[in-house]
């Protein structure tokens, strides 16, 4: 463990990588703080003003909108939209910060649950083989046969617009990567004689998965799956952008492109007047992206056994 | 001679060769092709054969590791060939394995003292703390310190693995051992060791030995009784003086020839026999060897010699004889 | 001794060491000997005793982090270790060829037999497609393969292992080297066909009057081949004399121990002896004399004082303090007796 650590703060890329972790994970616990909410549902954006045009940085709340707020009975403390507004007036700040406790609650419970059920799916392939592996692997390849945006959008729209539908749709559309990979290393971890060993033993298949297998196989996936969150979250907010996935006004990353997309063309003879509103959300997504992948590959060779050389 | 602790009789193993998009059945690996012999109760019964024989095989079929197709195995009056899976885990205990690779037999995410103990805990036996007092004896009998049993694998060398190996099988007081090549990978210095461990062992726990080897040197000191195999078949079994004064079939001859001797002046009549071994999916008709026989006779090419005591404890399948 | 003929190779002092993460291992620290031409040597010992790093060293095939870092190979007249990558190429495999141990993996899987033997044929001797053929198919004949015409259109994974390992030999002969290395040629093949390549080994080398080194850690297989053995532990050689030498009359306790302990066919024994204790790790090795933790003989000079390779008898050199300690108990377990009364 302590070896694993010094591992990761020697190299710098990982170093840069664990750091911008570190950073979106203070966002997310110091939300309340950092952007205190002005409606009951922390989770709806602060306007800053009615106006459908965005503002650039610095703009301060329109007096209609403090009024509001204060006969809410809520103090405005934070009065000038830092990063300016998005179209209808939401404040890119807050949207980008309350947002970053959705990336991570929609990164992390789609790959949680996509790598359950391949984790579950692929080992009891690889395990039992024959006509069980047959099947979930048929299965698996059908479900990769379909593009998975398209999927994930079809099913978003059936299911309806929502944050948990997109999860539903992307988890549903997700997991068969990780059968495959964990199909793959419990194959070849299965001929060790280790597993032969434990069933001369007498230990029952179920244990010998859970206890002898798993713990050689997995970190493939869990390598995979750190950096699948980011692209979990860029999905999301693909989804977001094309109109599926999180309502009006929610925090959250894709809405706040969303949002960009009648603006970032500027207007008639400036461009980059409206940069703001494509350039703040797309530097969060695209930083959270990068420190998962960071950390996946610092993971990757720290827990790769046959790079460490001690196996 | 002692009870007979184990028979195997007309043992069959098949591996089915799948072909083609449905998987269909194309032929078979005759791996084990109808092998009978006992195993007597405190005995070393060393089994030698090239590889692809079916000497490993025919062991882990023994003890159901692999499903047998045909035969029985008789253990404890009853044939475990035929009883049910969860059955047949409660036999396990009785029946240990040390296998040849000290390198992939051990679990490497597992500390020492849950390898060991993994048995104990899915026999049920003794409690927790009990477990670990056992744990700790059988690795000091094995000859590692019960300190290192809160480590892992791979902070032991080749030999301390094997011994570790050992230690496995032996915490659930076993009956039968199959030591299936259990020396062939350890340096000569280290195998000495782990062969007197064995020997040792075997007196204090009146230990019953299925020896499995390629070298015959190793087999003769280990071995009271000596098996040998060549293409899925059993063509001699004699007790080890006896094999080695007078050995009969003509393959058994041919290996006793061809091993290497330490002592640049041995001199001896060396049989090299021709070609290779054929494959086990279609071994030759009549007697497996007689393509490559030195002593073949018209016979051969037709029938199967049968397998047949020619003295005492002496069997032979040749049509020599 | 027989009238020495030409010296092909002579090793001065070399040193290999490994630049690993966790420190300097000193696989071959220190070794010295030399080859006569058509002379067989021996290399035995254990595994990571260095004697296989000994032998890539003279060919200058260490992987990373290896490196000579010191020494002379002097192979007929020239020091390869100052030689430049290309003339080293030119020298590997025309003027020494090497034997592997897994002749499964040291065959390209994807091309064929033929296309291999005579890609080095090729490659030295700038020969054309036809005469390359002829040749190869020539040699596969030598090294005893059935229907060569048709064996040098196939791939290794249609022949077996001892068909592989002949084909390894035809290649290693292909230019009719002066010096061949065979890494454990046998270790992977079963007693019979190991006995049929240890017969075709000799009598090539006889047919082609080349040297040989000889790697294994099987006394057994270096009993029959060698003229010559050196016995290496930790980096370094321990003992170094003719054959019948080192085996009647070992003289270092790690050669003794190593005799001992090997069961035999030759003898009935009752028990084995062994050596305590394990092979050193390379990273770490003991002071003094590198085997002194495991000898019975040892005292405190041996843990202090690391003995020199000196020769006590003609061509007999050990490197140990209790030379004649070793001699006694040799002549009370009274090897030369045991061993003669076999016959």
């Amino acid at each position: 463990m302590n070896r694993i650590i010094k591992k990761l703060l020697s190299n710098t890329t990982s170093l840069i990588g664990l750091l911008l972790l570190l950073f979106f994970v203070v966002i997310a616990i110091f939300a309340p703080y950092i952007a205190p909410p002005l409606f009951d549902d922390p989770y709806q954006i602060v306007r800053m003003t009615w106006d459908i045009e965005p503002r650039p940085p610095g703009f301060p709340m329109a007096d209609e909108m403090r009024v509001v707020f204060e006969s809410l009975g809520k103090q405005v403390d934070r009065d000038k939209a830092l990063f300016g507004t998005a179209q209808g007036g939401y404040d890119i700040f807050y949207g980008l910060i309350w947002g970053t406790r959705t990336a991570f609650r929609v990164g992390i419970i789609t790959v949680v649950f996509s790598m359950l059920i391949g984790v579950i799916s692929g080992s009891i392939a690889a395990y039992f083989g024959g006509w069980i592996d047959e099947l979930l692997m048929r299965i698996t390849d059908i479900f990769l046969s379909i593009p998975f945006l398209v999927a994930a959008m079809v099913l978003t729209t059936i299911l309806g617009r929502g944050l948990d539908k997109v999860m539903v749709a992307l988890i549903a559309f997700g997991w068969m990567g990780y059968a495959r990979v964990i199909r793959g290393s419990i194959l070849s971890t299965k001929q060790e004689i280790y597993i032969m060993a434990a069933r001369a033993l007498g230990v029952k298949d179920f244990r010998i998965i859970l206890l002898h297998l798993l713990p050689n196989t997995i970190f493939p996936v869990l390598v995979q799956a750190s950096m699948n969150i980011g692209s979990m979250v860029v999905t999301a907010a693909a989804l977001s952008f094309l109109g599926v996935g999180a309502p009006l006004g929610y925090a959250d990353w894709g809405q706040m492109v969303s949002f960009a997309r009648n603006w970032i063309i500027g207007s008639p003879g400036n461009a980059g007047k409206y940069w703001y509103a494509v350039f703040f959300p797309g530097i969060f997504i695209v930083l959270f992206v990068l420190s998962w992948n960071l950390v996946g590959d610092t993971l990757r060779d720290i827990l790769d056994p046959r790079l460490r050389g001690e196996l | 001679m002692n009870n007979r602790l184990i028979s195997v009789k007309n043992l069959v193993k098949y591996f089915p060769i799948r072909k083609g998009v449905f998987r269909t059945i194309a032929g078979w690996v005759k791996a084990v092709d109808d092998i009978s012999f006992d195993i007597y109760e405190g005995e070393t019964l060393g089994l030698v054969g090239e590889s692809g024989c079916g000497k490993s095989t025919a062991a882990l079929t023994m003890f159901r590791l692999e499903e047998p197709t045909s035969g029985e195995i008789i253990y404890q009056g009853e044939n475990i060939a035929r009883i049910s899976k969860k059955k047949m885990r409660d036999y396990r205990k009785d029946l240990q394995m040390i296998f040849q690779d000290p390198y992939s037999s051990l679990n490497p995410r597992m500390k020492i003292k849950n390898i060991i103990a993994e048995g104990l805990v899915v026999h049920n036996l003794l409690d927790n703390k009990k477990r670990m007092k056992k744990v700790g004896e059988v690795l000091e009998r094995v000859g590692i310190s019960a300190n290192s049993m809160d480590r892992f694998p791979h902070e032991f060398s080749g030999g301390q693995r094997q011994r570790i190996g050992i230690a496995r099988a032996l915490a659930l007081d076993p009956k039968i051992i199959i030591c299936d090549e259990a020396v062939s990978a350890l340096d000569v210095s280290i195998r000495s060791q782990i062969i007197n461990l064995f020997k040792e062992l075997q007196k204090e726990f009146n230990l019953t030995y299925l020896f499995i080897a390629h070298d015959l040197s190793v087999i003769k000191f280990v071995s009271d009784r000596v098996a040998v195999m060549y293409l899925g078949k059993m063509v001699e079994i004699a007790p080890t003086k006896k094999f080695f004064q007078k050995t009969m079939h003509p393959y058994a001859q041919a290996l006793v020839s061809a091993v290497p001797v330490p002592n640049p002046d041995y001199k001896r009549h060396r049989i090299l026999l021709p070609g290779d071994v054929p494959s086990p999916v279609d071994p030759p008709k009549g007697c497996h060897f007689h393509p490559r026989c030195p002593k073949v006779m018209e016979i051969c090419s037709k029938a199967e010699p049968e397998f047949i005591e020619i003295e005492e404890g002496h069997f032979v399948a040749c049509h020599l004889y | 001794m027989v009238e020495r003929k030409q010296k092909i190779l002579e090793i001065k002092d070399l040193k290999t060491h490994f630049f690993t993460e966790n420190g300097i291992a000193k696989a071959v620290d220190g070794v010295d000997f030399d080859i006569f031409q058509g002379e067989t040597l021996g290399l035995v010992g254990e595994s990571g005793c260095g004697k296989s790093v000994t032998a890539f060293s003279v060919v200058r095939l260490l992987d990373y982090p290896g490196k000579v870092v010191g020494g002379e190979v002097i192979f007929k007249g020239d020091d390869l270790l100052q030689k430049s990558e290309d003339q080293m190429r030119k020298i590997r495999g025309k003027e020494i060829g090497m034997i592997f141990q897994e002749p499964m993996t040291s065959l390209n899987p994807v091309l064929t037999i033929g296309f291999q033997i005579s890609e080095v044929l090729k490659i030295h001797y700038k020969m054309g497609n036809q005469e390359a053929r002829t040749k190869v198919i020539e040699l596969l004949k030598q090294v005893g393969i059935p229907i060569p015409e048709q064996r040098f259109d196939e791939y290794p994974h249609q022949l077996s292992g001892g068909m592989r390992q002949r084909a390894m030999i035809a290649m290693a002969l292909a230019c009719n080297p002066s010096l061949l290395i065979a890494d454990e040629p046998t270790t992977a093949l079963d007693v019979t066909i190991q006995a049929q390549i240890l017969e075709l080994m000799k009598n090539l080398l006889k047919q082609f009057n080349s040297s040989l080194i000889m790697i294994t850690h099987d006394l057994g297989v270096i009993a029959e081949i060698a003229d010559r053995i050196a016995v290496m532990y930790a980096g370094k050689i321990v003992e170094h004399s003719d054959t019948r030498t080192i085996f009647f009359n070992p003289l270092h306790p790690y050669t003794f121990g190593l005799l001992t302990s090997i069961p035999r066919l030759d003898l009935e024994m009752e028990k084995l002896e062994s050596i305590p204790g394990m092979v050193p790790d390379c990273l770490c090795f003991p002071t003094g004399c590198k085997f002194h933790p495991r000898c019975v003989f040892a005292t405190e000079i041996c843990q202090r004082e690391e003995p020199e390779l000196t020769g006590v008898e003609d061509g007999h050199l050990v490197r140990c303090w209790y030379v004649d300690k070793v001699r006694e108990e040799s002549k009370k377990i009274g090897f030369s007796r045991r061993l003669s009364l076999v016959e």
